[in-house]
C-alpha cells in the first residue's frame, strides 16, 4: 500500500500520543457535555409532552390555559372552580368528539394527588400517544371505592394490591414535608380526612414517564359519595354512609375535560381543532387550553436557561479547539524538519497545510466520536438513575437530529483551530529547516 | 515511470544566475554562476571552501530559493520560473536530494520513507511499494520495515540515496554527502551515489569540501571558476 497524507497525519497522531490522547478527551467532554445537556432539554420536554399524551384540548374553570395545563396534567394544584356534570355533557353534546374524560381533582393520599375519572382515563386517553396504559399487576376500577395507583406513587409508598387507603379531601403533606414545615415554625393545616371510606388498591400501572405516575385513580362516583356524605354530615352530625343513590345533582362536579377531536387516518391534528376551539372560547366561564401549545409556551419561558447551558457547553468546545490548536501549534517546533523534507520532495505549501488541517479534522472527528460515546453510555446511566429514583422515563440515545450536525461542528471548528499552525507550516522555510543539527 | 522531459535537454542547465541574501551589500553576490551544464548521466564535482555558497546553489537549482537574475533550467523547464505549485511538482519528479544529515523522516520506516518520495510523482500507488522494496533490497537494505533511529550510518544513507532516487530524477543533487561519514565509509558512500546515479542515468551535482572526493570525479569544477569574473562575496 502506497503511503498517503492520511499515514502522515497518523504517524503524527501517534508518534505524539499523549498529547493526542489529551485533546482527543477534552473534545469528547466537551462533545459529550453538549450532547448530555440537549438529551436533558429534550427528556424534560418529551417528559412533559408525554403528560398530555393524546388529547387535543382540556377544559377547566382555571384562571388561565396555562395553569390549566399546569393543574389539570401535572397536578400542580387541584382546580378551584368546579364544572357542574350538566355542563359537561352540554360541553360534550356540541361536537362531534373522539374522547372526552371528565377529571375531578381535590383529594389526595399522603400528599400524593387523586384524580376521579371514569375509565375512558385509562381506555380511550394515553399519556404517551403511542402507548397505551397498562396494569404492572391488577386491573382498572370498576366500582365505587376502588383505587388504581400510578407506578411512581405505589413504587415510593411500597402500596400493594388489596391494600385499604383512607383519601384526605384537600392536598395532605407528606411526613417529611410536614416536619419541615413544623420545624420552620409554620402553621400546617391538618386535612379532612374520610376515614369512613377504605379504597381498595385494586390496580398498580406501569410507568408512563408522565406525570400521572405519582397519581391515584378512583371513579367519579367515589369522589362524588365523598361529597355528598360531607353535605349529609354538614346537615346531620348523625348521618350514615352514602351510597350512589344518596348523590345529588350538586355533588356531581368535576373540575376538568380532557377532549380528542377525530382525526383523518395519518393525521394527529383534527381539521376542525381552530373551530372547536373557537367555539368553546366562546364562553367565557370556562377555559380552553391546547396542551402541546401551553408546554410550548412554557418551554419558550425556560429556554433562556436552557441558552445559558448549551451557551457554557459552546464555550467548553471552543475551549477544545483552542486545545487542538495549542497542541498543533506545539508540535510545530519538532515538525519543521519534516515539513521541509516533504516540500523538497515535492509536496507543495497547500498540501502541507492541507496536511495540518486534516490532522486537526481528524482529532476533532476523534474527539467528537469519542463525546458521542461517552454521552451514550452516560446517559443510559443518567436514564437508569432517573428510572430509579424518580421514575422518569428518558430516551437513553442521545437526539439523533443533533448528533450528526454536532460532529460536523466540532469537525468544522477543529479545522479551524489547524488554521493557525496550518499557516505556520504553510510558511515554514525549507532552506533553514534542512540544515544539519548542531 | 520517468517524469516526462523535453527530449535533449541537459539534466541542468543554469545560464547567468546571480543570488544574494536579503542582508547582503548590494554589488556582493552569494552566488554567482555565468554557466554550468551537466548532461544526463554526466557526474561533477563543485568545490568551495565552507560557507561560500555551495549548499545555497542547490537550493538555487532545487527551486527553494528565488534567483536575482538568471535562469535554471532543469530537465529543460525554468525551474526558477515556474509557478510554485508546479516548480514543486516538478521538483519532487525530477530532482533527488542527498543531504549530509540524510534528512529522513522520524516515526517512519525506511520503507515509508522511499515511498513518500513517490508521493508526489506520477508513479501508479500500487507500485510504490514493490519499486521501494527493489529499490532498498538492491542498495543492501535488508530491514525495510525497520525505523532509520535503528539502522547504522552507513544504512541510513543507503536509506537516504534510495529515496532520492526512486522517482527516477533527471538531476541527482548531494550536499556534502559524506560529511557524516568517517574517510572509509565516506569512499564507499560516493561510489555507492556514483552507481545509483549512472544505473539511473541521472545527472550527479555532488558540492563537497572534502578533498578527498576529488577521486571520485573526473570532471571538477570550483564555484569561482563557475563565477567567471563576477567578484565574490568574502562569505556566505
Amino acid at each position: 500500500m502506497a503511503l498517503t497524507d492520511f499515514t502522515i497525519v497518523r504517524r503524527s497522531i501517534t508518534g505524539r500520543l499523549f498529547s493526542s490522547v489529551v485533546t482527543i478527551a477534552t473534545v469528547a467532554v466537551a462533545v459529550a457535555l453538549m450532547l448530555v445537556l440537549i438529551s436533558m432539554r429534550h427528556a424534560g420536554r418529551a417528559a412533559f409532552e408525554r403528560g398530555s399524551g393524546n388529547m387535543h384540548l382540556i377544559v377547566s374553570r382555571d384562571p388561565s390555559p396555562l395553569v390549566a395545563v399546569l393543574n389539570g396534567i401535572f397536578y400542580a394544584n387541584p382546580p378551584q372552580r368546579p364544572i357542574a356534570w350538566r355542563e359537561y355533557l352540554a360541553i360534550i353534546d356540541r361536537f362531534p368528539l373522539e374522547f372526552a374524560v371528565p377529571t375531578q381533582q381535590g383529594d389526595s393520599w399522603r400528599g400524593y394527588p387523586v384524580l376521579a375519572t371514569n375509565t375512558d382515563f385509562f381506555t380511550q386517553f394515553r399519556p404517551d400517544p403511542v402507548t397505551p396504559w397498562k396494569c404492572s399487576s391488577g386491573r382498572w376500577f370498576n366500582k365505587e371505592l376502588e383505587v388504581v395507583i400510578g407506578a411512581a406513587a405505589a413504587r415510593e409508598t411500597g402500596v400493594r394490591l388489596g391494600e385499604k387507603l383512607v383519601l384526605t379531601h384537600g392536598v395532605s403533606l407528606s411526613e417529611s414535608a410536614r416536619e419541615a414545615m413544623l420545624a420552620a415554625g409554620q402553621p400546617v393545616m391538618e386535612p379532612h380526612v374520610h376515614t369512613e371510606y377504605q379504597f381498595e388498591v385494586v390496580g398498580i400501572l406501569e410507568p408512563t414517564g408522565s406525570a400521572h405516575d405519582r397519581a391515584l385513580f378512583i371513579s367519579l362516583e367515589s369522589t362524588w359519595i365523598l361529597h355528598a356524605h360531607d353535605r349529609r354530615v354538614a346537615e346531620n352530625p348523625s348521618a350514615t354512609l352514602c351510597t350512589n343513590a344518596d348523590i345529588t345533582e350538586e355533588d356531581r362536579k368535576i373540575t376538568g375535560i380532557y377532549l380528542r377531536l377525530p382525526t383523518r387516518a395519518g393525521s394527529d391534528t383534527p381539521a376542525n381543532l381552530p373551530v372547536v376551539f373557537d367555539q368553546l372560547r366562546r364562553d367565557t366561564s370556562i377555559t380552553v387550553a391546547s396542551p402541546s401549545k401551553q408546554i410550548e409556551q412554557l418551554f419558550r419561558i425556560v429556554s433562556n436557561i436552557d441558552q445559558v447551558f448549551l451557551g457554557l457547553a459552546a464555550v467548553v468546545l471552543l475551549s477544545s479547539g483552542v486545545g487542538i490548536m495549542l497542541a498543533l501549534y506545539n508540535s510545530m517546533a519538532q515538525r519543521r524538519r519534516q515539513i521541509a523534507v516533504l516540500r523538497v520532495l515535492g509536496a507543495s505549501r497547500s498540501r502541507v497545510l492541507g496536511l495540518i488541517l486534516t490532522e486537526s479534522a481528524v482529532l476533532g472527528l476523534l474527539g467528537a466520536i469519542t463525546g458521542v460515546a461517552v454521552a451514550f453510555v452516560g446517559n443510559q446511566a443518567v436514564a437508569a438513575i432517573m428510572k430509579a429514583r424518580l421514575g422518569l422515563l428518558i430516551q437513553p440515545t442521545p437526539p439523533p437530529e443533533f448528533v450528526m450536525p454536532l460532529i460536523l461542528a466540532t469537525v468544522v471548528l477543529a479545522s479551524l483551530a489547524g488554521v493557525v499552525p496550518g499557516v505556520m507550516a504553510y510558511k515554514t522555510s525549507v532552506v533553514r529547516n534542512l540544515k544539519p543539527i548542531g | 515511470m520517468p517524469y516526462p522531459t523535453t527530449p535533449d535537454a541537459p539534466a541542468l542547465d543554469i545560464r547567468s544566475l546571480r543570488f544574494r541574501y536579503p542582508d547582503q551589500s548590494a554589488g556582493a553576490w552569494t552566488v554567482a554562476v555565468d554557466a554550468l551544464a551537466l548532461r544526463r548521466g554526466e557526474q561533477v564535482l563543485l568545490t568551495a571552501g565552507s560557507g561560500r555558497g555551495k549548499s545555497t546553489l542547490l537550493h538555487l537549482i532545487a527551486g527553494l530559493m528565488d534567483p536575482a537574475e538568471g535562469d535554471i533550467r532543469v530537465a529543460g523547464e525554468s525551474i526558477n520560473r515556474l509557478p510554485p505549485r508546479q516548480r514543486d511538482l516538478h521538483r519532487g519528479r525530477t530532482i533527488g536530494m542527498i543531504f549530509q544529515t540524510f534528512n529522513l523522516l522520524h516515526g517512519f520506516s525506511a520503507l515509508e520513507n522511499v515511498m513518500a518520495a513517490m508521493m508526489f510523482s506520477a508513479i501508479p500507488p500500487r507500485e510504490h511499494r514493490p519499486r521501494a522494496l527493489a529499490l532498498l533490497k538492491h542498495l543492501g537494505i535488508d530491514r525495510p520495515d525497520a525505523d532509520p533511529d535503528r539502522l547504522s550510518v552507513g544504512q541510513q544513507q543507503r536509506v537516504a540515496v534510495a529515496r532520492a532516487v526512486a522517482c527516477d530524477p533527471v538531476l541527482l543533487l548531494a550536499d556534502e554527502p559524506t560529511a557524516s561519514l568517517d574517510p572509509e565509509n565516506a569512499s564507499g558512500a560516493i561510489e555507492l551515489i556514483r552507481a545509483v546515479a549512472r544505473e539511473k542515468n541521472a545527472a550527479l551535482l555532488c558540492v563537497s569540501h572534502d578533498p578527498a572526493m576529488k577521486d571520485h570525479f573526473e570532471r571538477r569544477i570550483t564555484l569561482e571558476e563557475l563565477a567567471g569574473n563576477t567578484p565574490q562575496p568574502a562569505s556566505a
